[in-house]
């Protein structure tokens, strides 16, 4: 008896996102199956990756990092360079500095960057806030209304502020609002329905729903991830169907496996390496897991994960 | 007059100026001269709002004359009325574009006219998020500057918008009050035709924010009756035109409140007469449904969440009251809302500094709320956060609940000044803003006076704890026309869904029926939602067809069939965190009961944690299941196997804590007299055989029912 | 269908023997249930009741134990597609690959690398479990054998890559005792290759041109009364790898097809030779997507930090939350006067927490004690976090060697001051913030 081949097929697809404005635009989502599921039925969109850049520059980055910005002295170079980088479909813009307990610049110092960059390339753009809830309710909805007409990512709306940020990037400025959870299916629902209930389309919202670095709480990433896109294709559960983006660069960075110096654990080798690895890693995990977008920092990074993407196409 | 031909008069009167207006417009300019205002992608925003039509010449705008005609009917009927009201909105906006014809710069400062499509966007998105919690258009002048100030000032204050047309402009002016749009104070125009421009404001946020179709009429209306908070001021005198302009807010959902008291008659929530101009913003607030958000706490100590575990000792305490001693007692009462005034807050008797230092006193805080959703099943609810609220003051101790309260007030909370009153304005804050949905009004009456505690204590608040009492004891399944699901464990337990019935409450024993409906109300959007019961499979085993829905639902369809109160036909899953978890013991032809506090072995052979670990995770396994200790006094427990005399083991600690209820219903299900004796526990087997002896000398009920496989 | 805990209950001889090691026999049929006995071990059972009981109760998908002592480990024995649904048993275990195609000068390098990653992480030794030998075309019996001596030293279960059954038998004759996996049946040779392996007691690796191939090879096989197999489903590209990895695990789990019921084996080294940053990037995918053993070129800190990380998460219980061990953890340089700081011992919050006081750069003695695995609100509402556990540890383990008395409790706890208070004499307890993102700031604003 030869191997009976069942395609898992579902009645149901993620929502197809277009990102950007003009001849240059990227769709995420879209698809009908778990990720890479191509033998079940084929795929519409394949996963994305963006560069992320932040308004710090290069401070603090790691010698890979550098070396490939090297020359470039402004943000504007910087997001050149980000745009330019192999397999790139998009930039995304941090703003860490307007964190109220790092740097706390100012909302215009920081929009002042936000132009900056848009300005300087015409590739589809995603901005993440700084992560405190209070500033980026102030800061995102000015981003949002600096960007009108370039339809770019807002990241993102949390729970405690998505009437600021999904009322300004989904409503008045026409953006697309990225709707940021904690790991769990139901926060990540929830969000989506008030979100939907403030006006918002729900053709326009990506969903964050919480991220880590591999090895650190990682199974809650996964599950979750399985989890809402396993509602979305057998439930056809549309506040679950949006496509997700995963910022992993800013999860995979910080921890001590990634930054520690060669000279502090010599025995780990490069650090470059481990950064790498690291970052790769849990972006391979995140598109296995559901995300339909990961963005990544260094260019050893963005050029494997797009590389496994179209091998797996 | 009628108010219908006021309002008529006051159309015609509108119309005739537009038209003179367009004609005047047109035989200087032709008509093929640009119509727009500044700034502004919306055209006349009130006329393409209403029509899906772009006015952009002088043609057009010949041409919307007619069709304003139209809606000028002219019967004396409410609908006639709100449609003459539209047209005079419309007219207005008419004058108004006329007036930039030509690029002309109409307004000049204080006066502002036209908003542009930026200042609208940024209007609304703190419009949307309740920042701004409502826009307050007030149209002529105060009695007097001090009034029109004062006024203008209290809705500042409360972070609104405010819109100003005619003599109020002026009155502000004079009195050197600083406008503009960054401070939220907007003087439009001199005429009230002027007020057309705040109506556009209105149908601008409404295509922008709210997506409405330029032309849906109806969607235009929903959504400025339902999310665009507006409301009018209007003083005395009301000309004609003023009142048709009423009208047109009126349908718009924008109630108007004025002090001119010779129009007749007032219509409730719409237009409301309000003599006395102090009261204008509270009346104008209450009309619209607008609730001001409370930032901070006004006391002068802290209040954070950091305090809840402070405990202060007798040497350091100032006062104490104490419910198990005297007189005292929490209580949360649900009023209409002309019995509360918000914000009010009374202490009756003695202030701390009148009560000897260490002493113990009396102590009953009465919280009145008042709120369309308000129910009276959510007191007790409100209720049980005060220990919370309370206990979050720096220096304030508190314990207990209902009338066995103790609070104790320290030396150092004194001497920063904390008074008791200040308790009532902790509540007040704490309440209107952890409950804002269900409480639009609350007033805190606090009684320190000995003889009036007793009095509230014993009159009041005993027999409304008895009453609640009784309800929950007649609060059963059948009683109700609605269950809960409850998913807040989902986070450990992916496919579990609780059904928290008034009988069954969650299975973590911490979320009753009463919760989970609270629950809803309070987030509509969160854990809990509601499960219908209409279409009933068995009666018997608890299954209907819309609770299976609502777990498959859930779950995301890893359950498909769940029924309420059976063990062996589709249990109810279990999240992990249960109290109890029972299985069937077959020797017995019953069930073990095991709690989460016991070590030991039971006589299936297996402890608390070996069965949990095959029930945990949203997984059915028939013949066990989790719940909650209180589930086990109910008749639903296992109602479809027989119910509780199904009952052969629990833990004698288990035993004792449920052994009231238990005995009390096997007494009036079986007639059974101390049904617990009857119930093993560890100290008398640990093994199916000693236990099936030891219930066969007591001549267990279970050994004589069917086998339960 | 899997039978549950009752239905089994009522074919047992319900005689509470005890002979299986379970006091009641409705105790042997939950864990036969759940998977943990076998219904065998019930000595009393009737045949009839076995026959119709061990085909209902047996897994879709075979354990397969390879290696010996310390080296022996077990794969598949799956019973979920996705983690939430129950867990994932058998970890994902790395390969770290040799050829005859490599110079000496490579493989002693390779080996002198193997042993260097060799670190514990939660409890958990982390280090490449396996190497894979691999013999390519061209190579012969003694070079292969030579190989295969020199990789047993290195002391690693061994995976024989190896599809010329006469060579294999050579390799095993040197080799077998350790019970190494023998990866080479396809279509044309698993007759000759299955009377090697089985003769040699070794577990055999079934590989095949495409999917089809594949099922039919290890249908023969079974055939032949070989059951103990994996399957290597490294096809042509990376596509059709895991087209084939997803759909063995698939048709065993889900569509009830016991052929595919075997552990997987996903060969990178043939899919990505040479490019060191794929293989990381494929060595995540197939660890979340069903490889049961995953060969790479090299296993350094640079791949083994992440991937071990994310093995161990992916392999955790969703029930059973990983702990840390209760300890005083010294950070940014403490010493016996800095700074107490508690919370409990979930891995995510102690490393969630450990990672914003590292960032702080303030030295501080971080305590953990056991609090069930569970996080800060839910020990603290089970009884596991209280005034008594964490006083009687401070008191105990934390006085004799911090000098220290101040202790910082979190924030969703403040209402343990009290009692704490009253618990620790001399201790001042500060409440911290609620989330541990605030940290920074809270301790920043507190040396201030």
């Amino acid at each position: 008896m030869p191997f009976n081949q069942k395609p898992h097929k579902f009645n149901a697809k993620i929502n197809t996102v277009t990102i950007g404005s003009g001849d240059k635009t990227v769709a995420i989502g879209g698809n009908s199956t778990f990720p890479f599921y191509t033998f079940d039925a084929p795929t519409e969109n394949t996963a994305k990756v963006g560069v992320e850049i932040s308004d710090m520059g290069l401070e603090g980055v790691s010698e890979g990092i550098k070396a490939y910005y090297e020359g470039a002295a402004t943000m504007a170079e910087i997001a050149k360079k980000a745009a330019a980088m192999e397999g790139a479909a998009f930039v995304a813009l941090v703003l860490e500095g307007g964190d109220p307990n790092g740097e706390n610049k100012s909302i215009d110092e920081l929009i002042a960057v936000v132009k900056e960059v848009a300005d300087a390339i015409d590739c589809p753009l995603v901005v993440e806030g700084c992560k405190n809830v209070e500033k980026d309710a102030e800061l995102l909805p000015k981003v949002a209304e600096v960007l009108q007409g370039r339809n770019v990512l807002i990241l993102s709306e949390k729970e405690e502020n998505y009437k600021a940020i999904g009322a300004a990037a989904g409503l008045a400025y026409n953006q697309i609002v990225g709707a940021e959870s904690a790991v769990d299916i139901n926060l990540a629902k929830q969000l989506n329905v008030i979100t939907t209930q403030l006006g918002v389309n729900a053709q326009k919202i990506v969903m964050n729903v919480g991220s880590a670095c591999a090895g650190y709480g990682y199974e809650y990433v996964v599950s979750t991830m399985d989890r809402i896109k396993g509602a979305a294709l057998s439930q056809n559960d549309n506040m679950l169907q949006m496509p997700i983006i995963t910022p992993v660069a800013s999860e995979t960075w910080g921890v001590k496996e990634a930054s520690a110096s060669e000279a502090d654990m010599p025995e780990w080798g490069p650090q470059d390496e481990r950064g790498i690895d690291m970052e790769i890693m849990t972006a391979a995990a995140d598109l296995a897991a559901g995300s339909d977008a990961v963005i990544l920092r260094h260019p050893q990074s963005v050029a494997t994960i797009s590389k496994m993407i179209k091998a797996l196409a | 007059m009628l108010l219908f031909d006021i309002v008529f008069n006051g159309n015609d009167t509108m119309y005739a100026e537009a038209v003179e207006a367009v004609n005047a417009a047109v035989a200087e300019y032709g008509e093929d001269m640009a119509v727009g205002f500044p700034e502004t992608a919306y055209s006349l925003a009130c006329f393409y709002a209403e029509t899906g039509k772009k006015i952009e010449t002088l043609r057009d705008a010949k041409e919307a004359l007619t069709y304003i005609k139209s809606q000028m009917t002219r019967e004396r009927r409410l609908d006639s009325g709100f449609k003459s009201g539209v047209a005079t909105a419309l007219s207005a906006e008419l004058i108004e574009a006329m007036k930039y014809v030509g690029g002309k710069q109409p307004y000049e400062a204080p006066y502002l006219g036209h908003m542009t499509d930026a200042q609208i966007r940024e209007l609304g998105v703190p419009l949307v998020t309740g920042d701004i919690p409502g826009i307050a258009v007030i149209i002529n002048a105060a009695p007097t500057v001090e009034e029109a100030c004062a006024l203008v000032k209290s809705y500042q204050a409360q972070g609104n918008f405010v819109c100003l047309v005619g003599g109020i402009i002026e009155q502000l002016k004079e009195a050197g009050y600083k406008t503009g749009f960054n401070v939220r104070v907007f003087p439009i125009g001199e005429n009230i035709s002027s007020v057309a421009h705040a109506v556009s404001a209105a149908c601008r946020t409404a295509m922008i924010f709210g997506n409405i179709t330029p032309g849906d009429k109806a969607a235009l209306q929903e959504y400025t009756f339902n999310r665009f908070r507006a409301f009018v001021n209007a003083f005395a005198p009301l000309d004609e035109k003023t009142v048709a302009c009423g009208a047109g807010a009126i349908y718009y959902g924008f109630p108007v409140v004025t002090n001119d008291m010779d129009y007749t008659p007032s219509v409730p929530k719409s237009l409301i007469k309000q003599p006395k101009v102090e009261e204008f913003n509270a009346t104008s607030l209450e009309a619209r449904d607008i609730k001001i958000k409370i930032t901070n706490v006004d006391i002068p100590v802290a209040f954070a969440s950091a305090f809840e575990g402070e405990i202060i000792r007798r040497k350091d305490m100032r006062v104490e009251f104490d419910g198990s001693r005297v007189d005292c007692a929490e209580l949360v009462q649900t009023c209409e809302p002309s019995e509360v005034e918000d914000h009010k807050i009374t202490v009756i008797g003695p202030e701390v500094d009148d009560m000897p230092d260490g002493s113990k006193n009396s102590i009953v805080y009465l919280v009145k709320v008042a709120g369309k959703n308000m129910q009276s099943d959510f007191e007790s609810v409100i209720e049980r956060k005060f220990h919370n609220y309370i206990n979050c003051i720096e220096g304030v101790y508190h314990t207990g609940q209902r009338d066995m309260q103790r609070i104790r007030i320290s030396h150092d909370a004194f001497n920063a000044g904390f008074r008791i009153k200040h308790i009532g304005e902790v509540l007040y804050t704490q309440v209107k803003n952890e409950f804002d949905a269900v409480v639009d009004k609350c007033e805190v009456v606090i009684y320190t006076d000995p003889a009036e505690c007793t009095r509230m204590r014993h009159e009041v608040a005993i027999p409304i704890f008895n009453k609640r009492d009784e309800r929950l004891d007649n609060l059963t399944d059948e009683s109700v026309d609605v269950y809960y699901s409850c998913i807040l464990c989902q986070a450990f337990s992916p496919s579990h869904v609780c059904v928290v019935t008034p009988e069954r409450l969650g299975l973590c024993g911490a979320v009753s029926w009463l919760d989970a409906k609270a629950t809803n109300e309070l987030d509509p959007a969160g854990p809990c939602q509601v499960i219908t019961k209409e279409r009933v499979i068995d009666e018997n085993l608890g299954a209907y067809e819309d609770v299976d829905e609502a777990v498959q639902k859930y779950s995301q369809g890893a359950l498909e069939h769940v029924t309420l109160y059976s063990i062996m036909q589709d249990p109810m899953t279990s999240c992990g965190c249960f109290e109890c978890i029972c299985g069937i013991e077959p020797f017995s032809n019953g069930v073990v009961i095991a709690n989460r506090e016991y070590a030991g072995m039971t006589p299936l052979g297996m402890t608390f944690s070996e069965m949990a670990s095959m029930t945990g995770g949203g997984v059915q396994t028939p013949g066990f299941m989790g719940h909650g200790k209180h589930f086990i006094g109910s008749k639903k427990f296992m109602k479809a196997e027989g119910g509780i005399e199904r009952i052969v083991w629990m833990p004698k600690e288990l035993k004792d804590f449920v052994a009231d209820r238990l005995n009390k219903t096997a007494k009036e299900m079986y007639g059974i007299e101390n049904f617990t004796d009857m119930i093993g526990d560890e100290t008398v087997a640990e093994d199916p055989e000693t236990l099936v002896a030891f219930l066969t000398e007591k001549g267990h009920p279970a050994l004589g029912l069917d086998p339960m496989m | 269908m899997a039978l549950n805990g009752i239905q089994i209950f009522k074919l047992t001889p319900k005689k509470n023997c005890k002979e299986c090691g379970c006091p009641t026999c409705m105790a042997f049929s939950m864990k036969v249930a759940q998977g943990a006995m076998k219904i065998e071990q019930c000595p009393h059972m009737s045949d009839e009741a076995l026959a119709s009981l061990s085909e209902a109760t047996a897994p879709p998908m075979k354990t397969i134990k390879i290696g010996t002592g310390d080296g022996e480990f077990t794969l598949g024995g799956e019973t979920v597609l996705f983690r939430h649904e129950k867990t994932f048993v058998s970890k994902t275990r790395y390969a770290v690959a040799l050829c005859t195609c490599m110079d000496d000068a490579a493989v002693d390098a390779k080996l002198a690398e193997i042993p260097k990653v060799d670190y514990e992480r939660i409890g958990e030794r982390m280090y490449a479990e396996l190497v894979y030998v691999n013999c390519s075309e061209g190579a012969d019996a003694a070079k292969y054998t030579a190989l295969v001596e020199k990789a047993a030293g290195v002391g690693r279960t061994l995976v024989l890559g190896c599809a010329d059954p006469e060579i294999a038998k050579a390799a095993l004759a040197v080799c077998k005792d350790s019970k190494p996996v023998l990866n080479g049946a396809n279509a044309s040779n698993y007759e000759a290759m299955n009377a090697v392996a089985t003769e040699a007691g070794v577990v055999l690796g079934v590989t095949g041109k495409d999917i089809n191939e594949l099922y039919d090879t290890v249908a023969a096989l079974e055939k032949l009364g070989n059951k103990n197999l994996v399957i290597d489903v490294t096809g042509a590209d990376v596509k059709k790898t895991f087209a084939n990895a997803v759909q063995v695990r698939r048709a065993a789990l889900k569509d009830q097809d016991r052929t595919f019921g075997y552990p997987s084996i996903v060969n990178l080294v043939k899919l990505a030779k040479g490019d060191v940053h794929m293989q990381a990037a494929l060595a995540s995918l197939f660890t979340m997507k069903y490889g049961s053993i995953i060969v790479m070129e090299q296993m350094t800190y640079a791949e083994a930090l992440p991937l071990y990380g994310l093995r161990q998460n992916l392999f955790t219980d969703p029930q059973k939350p990983m702990k840390v061990e209760p300890g005083i953890y010294p950070l940014n340089g403490a010493d016996e006067n800095s700074l107490v700081v508690t919370t409990v011992d979930f891995a995510l919050t102690y490393f969630v927490v450990s990672g914003e006081l590292e960032r702080s750069g303030v030295p501080l003695n971080l305590v953990i004690n056991d609090a069930g695995g569970l996080s800060v609100l839910t020990s603290w509402a089970a009884g596991k976090f209280t005034g008594n556990s964490i006083s009687k540890f401070i008191i105990e383990n934390v006085e004799p060697k911090v000098k220290c008395r101040k202790l910082l409790i979190p924030g969703k706890v403040a209402v343990l001051k009290g009692d704490l208070e009253a618990k620790l004499p001399g201790w001042e307890i500060i409440v911290g913030p609620r989330e541990a993102v605030q940290l920074v700031k809270f301790l920043k604003d507190m040396q201030a």
